[in-house]
């Protein structure tokens, strides 16, 4: 790899995306009162470690031209253990934290473990554990919303310079995951994968346990998001997650990652999650009704995916 | 992978049958009243309480009549919910109770089961007036006032507020009657005592949803004194975010359903009040009334039932 061109390249793709970002931050600090003020910054930095954990995720999962549509259910799964065991049994927290780690990897293990045994599309099996995960969701805290409080409420209130942990421990995986993705073999394996399988596969490489790794790793992430998200919360819900599989693929998809495959940057979708993020809170602030919102969000995502579409061409 | 691909319709039909799956169940045979309960959301809190309430109900009564209960994926899966009321209608049950997803999409199905002799009783979500009369079709409503509900607690908000002190109200989704019904009722309680209406949004009777907004809120006005939000979800959403942003003593919170997560918080005051409707009773009201109405042939008439405000005096 020739590093000076790799940089430039580099240079040239996140400045199209912190274009976006810089044009939607102008526009949201002319229009509303406080929007451009550090209490905002900070607001939206404590409010995104959960949409990056699930877009590191995606991200890699998209980079071998699969998909995971079950990180939403699997965070809610994994976070109603987790609540389950620190509210109704008591359990030490560190004990909860395994417990909620070990089930999302599970997750993640059942969908690589079916689609490699049986040779299915990911799409169907991470549906179908959407669907099975949102439903034992349900049976553990037996549909109820658990308020977890106490020392977890105090655990997100650690913050660096007004940056909630979560926020740091987030952007230090997806910059690790950067790393993985772009200096490993690992890494070149997943995009290898998704450029071309049956060329990995004749090449000599099993691309199986790598399949599987791959979706281990978006079940683990989906499940630290649940932690994030019950200690930001206080509490557990099994309703939570849902649609947050779809903000993730937007994300990654608004920081030009393929769909089929074959191409992928964590960095550019860390770039889409706070695009959607600022969306969101400025969007809030200007106050604007909810069929606005979703009108607005909606457009920007295509708009972004489309400015992508010329980038790649630039290159 | 690509070692055993179908078409995506292969796939579509088969999703299909997997989600239909569950709702053939039989009535069975019997000469007792068949009643179907037809819930929105199961995985929502309050419905499953409702739910609960009317099994435990049929238990106490099982020679009175047979319950089948059945509910849809989540409260905005409308299309779902005439299904199931064609599929109850097909299994000729005696009576319908339902709670609509939508209060408007649902008459002409509830139209079609009346019309085919079975006793139809609307709970939760009222159907809408206008469609019902455009319809020419009379559906009684029992349950809860959900203006009145949201007035109590904005009137609880205010007694701790100042006139011309910012409220915001976390609306539910906007297209639901109950939702309106309890934005209209805070802004009654906000107009009496003359405080201002900051801002109202949606956030779609989500937890987290409403934490984003809620933060995005108090950013924009740091000056806040007081938040009503729709349901108590969105009420445990909020708190976290005036958590987070060191507001939790300046900003008064009261939410809607008394559900058993946020009990804590009104003992702990972080949660000024909350609005209790019975849930476990609102199934239960219906079908006393669907049975009373099968037995005396009554001509059927709207009905209310108690809303309550819950305080942490009243949780002590």
């Amino acid at each position: 790899m020739k590093h000076t061109a790799a940089m430039r390249a580099l240079l040239a793709e996140y400045l199209g995306l912190a274009l976006v970002l810089a044009v939607l931050i102008a526009i949201f600090g002319l229009t509303t009162r406080n929007f451009f003020a550090p209490v905002t910054f900070r607001t939206i930095a404590n409010q995104i470690p959960v949409a990056i954990l699930l877009a590191v995720g995606m991200t890699l999962v998209l980079s071998t031209g699969g998909i995971d549509l079950s990180v939403g259910s699997v965070l809610a799964l994994s976070g109603s253990v987790f609540g389950l065991l620190l509210v109704k049994y008591q359990a030490p927290w560190p004990v909860a934290l395994a417990a909620c780690l070990a089930t999302g990897l599970a997750c993640g293990a059942i969908n690589g473990l079916v689609m490699i045994r049986w040779g299915l599309p990911s799409f169907i099996v991470t549906l179908g554990m959407l669907e099975m995960a949102r439903g034992a969701a349900y049976l553990v805290t037996d549909s109820r919303t658990m308020y977890i409080g106490g020392n977890l409420g105090n655990l997100s209130q650690i913050a660096v310079a007004g940056v909630s942990l979560g926020f740091i421990l987030a952007v230090v995986l997806a910059l690790a995951a950067q790393v993985v993705l772009w200096r490993t073999i690992f890494g070149r394996y997943l995009i290898a994968i998704g450029t071309n399988e049956e060329v990995v596969r004749l090449s000599g490489i099993d691309p199986r346990p790598i399949k599987l790794a791959v979706f281990m790793l978006s079940g683990l992430l989906a499940a630290l998001a649940a932690v994030i998200h019950c200690a930001r919360l206080s509490s557990a819900d099994p309703n939570a997650g849902a649609g947050f599989e779809l903000q993730a693929i937007a994300a990654a998809v608004i920081g030009g990652t393929s769909l089929m495959g074959g191409r992928a940057s964590v960095v550019n979708s860390l770039f889409g999650v706070l695009i959607m993020a600022v969306l969101e809170t400025g969007l809030v602030q200007l106050q604007a009704g909810e069929p606005t919102k979703r009108l607005i969000t909606g457009a920007v995502i295509v708009g972004a995916v489309i400015l992508d579409r010329y980038r790649q061409r630039g290159q | 992978m690509r070692t055993n691909d179908r078409p995506l319709s292969w796939w579509l039909t088969l999703l299909a049958v997997v989600l239909l799956l569950p709702g053939c169940q039989s009535a069975g045979p019997s000469d007792k009243p068949v009643i179907a309960l037809i819930m929105k959301s199961l995985a929502n809190e309050f419905f499953l309480t409702m739910e609960r309430g009317a099994q435990e109900h049929q238990k106490q009564h099982g020679g009175d009549y047979q319950l089948i209960t059945n509910g849809i994926k989540d409260e905005l899966d409308v299309s779902r919910q005439v299904d199931l009321v064609e599929q109850m209608i097909g299994q000729r049950v005696q009576a319908i109770v339902i709670a609509p997803a939508d209060s408007k999409a649902l008459v002409a199905v509830c139209k079609k089961a009346q019309d085919a002799g079975i006793v139809v009783v609307n709970i939760d979500n009222q159907f809408d007036a206008e469609v019902l009369a455009a319809q020419d079709v009379k559906i009684p409503f029992i349950g809860p006032d959900n203006r009145k509900g949201a007035r109590l607690a904005g009137e609880q908000l205010a007694k701790k507020l100042q006139p011309g002190d910012k409220v915001a109200i976390i609306e539910g989704v906007p297209s639901a009657f109950n939702a309106q019904q309890r934005k209209l009722g805070f802004e009654d309680a906000l107009r009496t005592a003359k405080l201002t209406l900051a801002s109202s949004q949606s956030a779609g009777w989500e937890m987290s949803k409403a934490n984003q907004v809620v933060a995005a809120l108090i950013a924009e006005q740091p000056d806040l004194k007081g938040i009503c939000c729709a349901n108590d979800s969105m009420a445990l959403g909020a708190v976290a975010a005036l958590q987070e942003a060191g507001k939790s003593q300046q900003v008064q919170v009261v939410g809607f359903d008394n559900i058993s997560a946020v009990r804590q918080l009104v003992k702990d005051g972080k949660v000024l009040a909350t609005v209790d409707q019975h849930g476990d009773r609102l199934a239960v009201f219906g079908i006393e009334y669907a049975l009373e109405i099968l037995r005396n042939k009554t001509a059927p008439a709207d009905r209310e039932t108690p809303v309550d405000l819950i305080t942490a005096d009243k949780l002590k």
